[in-house]
């Protein structure tokens, strides 16, 4: 029905719709936003696999011909096209040995001609990178030093070539075997020795510590430990078994600074005794030392008598044993793999791809980490994830336990939840300049060379605080073992944060404790008292605590009042509702905060570069042997590695594939890292919390 | 009354509720014939600032039911918490007056609420099942208690699902989750938690006004079996409810006990107009 604006006179006259009230404006806007970001995300995602995903891939070598006679062999890398210049082609050339830059730029105009020579191959080395060339001989030097030919031509080479790297690579594992096994281990041995000697040294020059208390002493702490016990089981309380474990925990620590077993400082004899049975032991080790190193020798040199002669294109030059000795072809078992690129098709290719990809993810880096694999840098990355999250769950949840549990509501609870949202927010540097401060230099410099032994503490100030503490255990078990309200229980929350504080006075400020680590400090190698997994992975710990404890709290208030009230109506404690109840049925929300927290340590690398992750690791942090992991070392991070590579690598054009793949691999792991607690997290929502009716 | 007050003040629920006065039960004298287990004696609790009980003073036949009625607001729940002390929990509340369990102070200072609670049973509006398997929840009392011992575990948890009249339902899935079960089927397996260390009394607070019509059958009919065996104290908004599964009732108005007796004498011949318009559905 049509109808003239003003022929009902009756009806109101409106004023035309606005466009933002009619809502097209708004649909557009949000709608190209959305787009916008959706374009953004899968375009990040887009680059990072595709890039990711072609550095492997084989490409053609060419054999360039240029107008002026010169000839190159290489692999286009990329075209450039610049305006008012004539494009021109970046080749990967290789060949760093012969002192050129491994990638050339040629001009498209000065080609002549562009073949790809059947026989030319590519050389993945074990140093030096890749070599291009054509195969020219493969010979043996006899023991008696003359040259026999097993091949000649780059067509027979090619045959044997296979047969030749399957003997070569025999070779290098058994020498590489004699390397990492024995010869590794005597070393290991060494040096061992050489530290025991040291700290015999230190015991017989002492260390101005206060040693050992008398025997009377030690009866009286006895007794008090012993009073102490007493008390506790009398009580009868559950508390009480805990407080076991407490005071158990406690004389451990006492044991162990006050060492009683450690005995007197040595005399000079017994030094002499010591030192004397080192040196025997050394003797024996040197000369094993000395025949192994001899086997060592022997097989590289018979090894060394296999060479092969692969040409380059551009100055005639063979592929030499090392760059001091560019007359000398190239040993066998240097070459790692060798490509005929032009020649294996594409299948041949797929499988090269694959094979590549695997070596890169088990190998170790070389070549400044543009070449070989990151599997330490991987296992770093494990690692430190696994150790933060181990860290940081348990000590989120407790806290926000005691903000939802036991604390009063009130405004100071509020003030300290604001306080830690908040510490979500401070940049991740800070926290590692606070790891190296406080972890690094702090605690692992008094776990390295114990206490300042010129503390102002001294020896009966030191025990008369142990009894006090001992004595506030106990007055605080009497009183804990009735549920108590109010103003008691802010006097029993009172008297362990005072026991708690004074216990760590107590362990900073003792004399007697000397360190774990003191000969190796004194020989100028820190053991804790420096970047390394352990201090990074509580240095991402506390950066995620505010994460967790923040899903912690929420997910343990979510636990409805009546499953609590049910509880208690069973007649439960308080701590058997929680441990029994509520942790269970808050399980989800906590698995939530973790994988956040995961995600986020393992993307981190900023306060990493400060409190742990190196370039380049020279041992893995983890062993198969006691104890496996070690948690002093440094480590390789993958976030970190990404930002060497690409900023900090010798040769950037050589590290930017390796920037797309390993960017692409961290990506992966946290994706699956991610897939992997969210699976954990949906099997426990199934278990705990289902429809009812 | 007390002696200085020599006429009582009060004489209709009203007038209490007006001066915010306590009232005088008007208990029947039947009650008194049952050798009682729980005395209530003067009993009176805040929430803060707000009384929510004015000397409420009772005592519950042992091996029976007893129904608590009442409008709305009016404290039955909080009188039911208070028996086993539930409402310790929350923080602001204070109480006076005296409850005796077997002739044992609930609220002496000396009491173990924890032992307190298991020899007090309750079962709540809303079916409260905890996340864990139909075995774990029955035997959840005994675990917290400490009992490892499998045959006990199982024995206990065979025969507290008995009693709730629901092993036959559960029997071969006694280890899957409790929240698979039904509504009716949850509440009857917190109804085998409860009973499953054998307490002196069993609280329970509406136990139905959840359910449908079939499942509250099967629960009464299960109130039924289990009275003689447990004393009973239940809550409910139903009055066909209460005449069907109660020996006696006590009618709450406002914080106040109104009117006590046997089930027959309050809503037959109930001595108090109000008791009789709430249980005849005018009031209320
Ligand atoms: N936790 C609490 N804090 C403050 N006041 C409360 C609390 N719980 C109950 N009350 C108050 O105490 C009074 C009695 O409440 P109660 O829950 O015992 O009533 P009820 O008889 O069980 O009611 P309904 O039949 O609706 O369950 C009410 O006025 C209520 O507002
Ligand atoms: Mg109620």
């Amino acid at each position: 029905m049509s109808r003239k604006p003003n022929a009902t006179t009756h009806q109101m006259e409106l004023p035309p719709t606005p466009l933002q009230a009619r809502g097209v404006a708004a649909t557009w806007v949000t709608g190209l936003a959305l787009v916008l970001c959706t374009v953004m995300i899968l375009g990040l995602l887009g680059m990072i696999v595709i890039g990711g995903g072609k550095t492997f891939w084989q490409r053609p070598i060419d054999s360039v011909q240029l107008q002026s006679g010169e000839q190159l062999l290489g692999m286009e890398y990329r075209r450039e096209s610049r305006p008012g210049a004539s494009d021109r082609v970046l080749y990967r050339v290789g060949n760093r040995d012969l002192g050129q830059q491994p990638f050339k730029w040629v001009e498209i105009d000065s080609i002549d001609s562009v073949l790809e020579p059947a026989d030319a191959v590519l050389l993945e080395r074990q140093e030096w990178g890749i070599w291009l060339g054509v195969p020219e001989r493969i010979y043996e030097i006899n023991e008696s030093g003359d040259i026999a030919d097993i091949a000649i031509g780059s067509e027979a080479v090619l045959e044997v070539l296979g047969e030749q790297l399957k003997l070569a690579s025999t070779r290098r594992a058994e020498a590489n075997a004699l390397r990492s096994g024995p010869i590794a281990d005597i070393n290991d041995r060494l040096e061992r020795l050489r530290l025991s000697e040291l700290e015999a040294q230190l015991r017989v020059t002492g260390n101005n510590r206060p040693h050992h208390l008398g025997w009377g002493l030690w009866w009286a702490v006895i007794a008090a430990l012993v009073i102490a016990i007493l008390g506790a089981v009398r009580i009868g309380h559950p508390l009480a078994k805990r407080s076991l474990v407490i005071i158990s925990l406690l004389a451990v620590l006492v044991g162990y600074t006050e060492r009683p077993w450690a005995g007197r400082p040595w005399t000079q004899e017994q030094f002499e005794t010591h030192k004397a049975e080192v040196e025997e032991q050394r003797t024996i080790l040197t000369t094993e030392f000395r025949e192994l190193s001899n086997e060592l020798v022997a097989l590289e040199q018979d090894d060394a008598r296999f060479r092969i002669e692969v040409r380059d294109l551009a100055t005639g030059q063979f592929a030499p044993i090392s760059r001091s000795q560019m007359s000398e072809p190239m040993k066998i078992s240097q070459i790692l793999r060798v490509v005929q690129a032009n020649e294996i098709g594409l299948g041949g290719k797929a499988k090269l791809y694959l094979a590549r990809w695997w070596d890169f993810l088990t190998d170790d880096p070389r070549e400044a980490n543009t070449e070989g694999g990151v599997f330490p840098v991987i296992v770093g990355t494990l690692l430190v994830t696994i150790m933060l999250t181990i860290a940081v769950v348990p000590l989120g949840v407790l806290a926000a336990l005691y903000m939802r549990e036991y604390a009063k509501q009130g405004a100071m609870i509020s003030i300290l939840r604001v306080a830690i949202n908040n510490l979500a927010g401070v940049p991740s540097i800070v926290y590692g300049v606070f790891g190296l401060g406080f972890f690094c230099y702090g605690i692992g410099g008094v776990i390295d060379g114990g206490t300042d032994p010129s503390l102002v503490l001294r020896v009966g100030q030191w025990w008369v605080l142990v009894l006090v503490i001992a004595a506030m255990l106990f007055f605080v078990l009497a009183l804990s073992g009735r549920e108590k309200q109010g103003k008691k229980s802010l006097l029993i929350f009172g008297l362990w944060s005072g026991v708690a504080l004074l216990s760590v006075i107590a362990v900073f400020s003792t004399p007697y404790f000397e360190g774990f680590f003191q000969a190796k400090l004194l020989d100028g190698s820190p053991t804790f008292g420096t970047s390394g997994l352990l201090w990074a992975s509580l240095t991402l710990a506390l950066l995620t605590l505010p994460v967790v404890i923040v899903s912690a709290e929420e997910a343990i208030a979510a636990v409805p009042a009546s499953l609590r009230e049910g509880s208690y109506g069973c007649g439960a404690s308080k701590w058997q509702t929680i441990q029994r109840v509520v942790l269970p049925g808050a399980m989800p929300g906590i698995m939530t905060g973790a994988i956040l927290a995961m995600a986020r340590g393992a993307g981190e690398v900023a306060p990493l570069m400060i409190v742990g992750a190196v370039k380049l690791a020279p041992e893995l942090p983890f062993e198969d042997r006691f104890p496996f992991i070690f948690a002093d070392r440094s480590f390789m991070h993958l976030g970190f590695h990404i930002f060497d590579l690409g900023f900090k690598s010798p040769d950037s054009e050589a590290a930017r594939g390796y920037v797309w793949t390993t960017t692409l691999l961290l990506v992966t792991l946290v994706v699956m890292m991610n897939l992997i607690a969210i699976r954990i997290r949906t099997k426990l929502k199934a278990r705990f919390v289902s429809g009812q009716f | 009354m007390t002696s200085n007050t020599p006429k009582p003040a009060v004489r209709t629920v009203q007038d209490a509720v007006d001066t915010n006065a306590s009232f005088e039960t008007e208990t029947h004298s039947d009650v008194a014939d049952h050798e009682s287990v729980l005395d209530i004696s003067k009993f009176s609790l805040w929430y803060g600032q707000a009384r929510a009980l004015y000397d409420v003073s009772m005592s519950i036949p042992r091996g029976k039911v007893t129904a608590l009625i009442g409008p709305s607001g009016c404290g039955k729940s909080t009188l039911l918490r208070s028996v086993n002390r539930l409402n310790d929990l929350v923080s602001i509340v204070r109480t006076e007056g005296e409850m005796m369990l077997n002739n044992r102070s609930i609220y002496d200072p000396s009491v173990d609420v924890i032992s307190l609670r298991k020899r007090v049973g309750m079962v709540f509006q809303k079916s409260n099942p905890f996340p864990m398997s139909i075995f774990e929840n029955v035997i959840y009392p005994l675990r917290i208690s400490g009992e490892r011992k499998k045959s006990v575990l199982k024995e206990t948890c065979e025969r507290a699902l008995r009693s709730a009249a629901i092993w036959d339902e559960v029997k071969d899935r006694l280890n899957e989750s409790a929240l698979g079960l039904s509504g009716g089927q949850q509440q009857r397996l917190c109804i085998a938690r409860a009973v499953a260390v054998e307490p002196e009394v069993l609280l329970m607070d509406e136990p139905c006004s959840a359910l449908d019509p079939i499942a509250t059958a099967k629960i009464e009919e299960l109130i039924h079996d289990i009275a003689g065996r447990y004393t009973v104290l239940i809550v409910t908004h139903n009055m066909q409810q209460a005449s069907r599964v109660s020996d006696f009732t006590a009618f709450m108005y406002l914080g106040r006990l109104v009117e006590y007796g046997t089930t027959s004498q309050i809503f037959q011949t109930p001595k108090l107009s109000e008791t009789e318009q709430y249980v005849t559905g005018r009031f209320g």
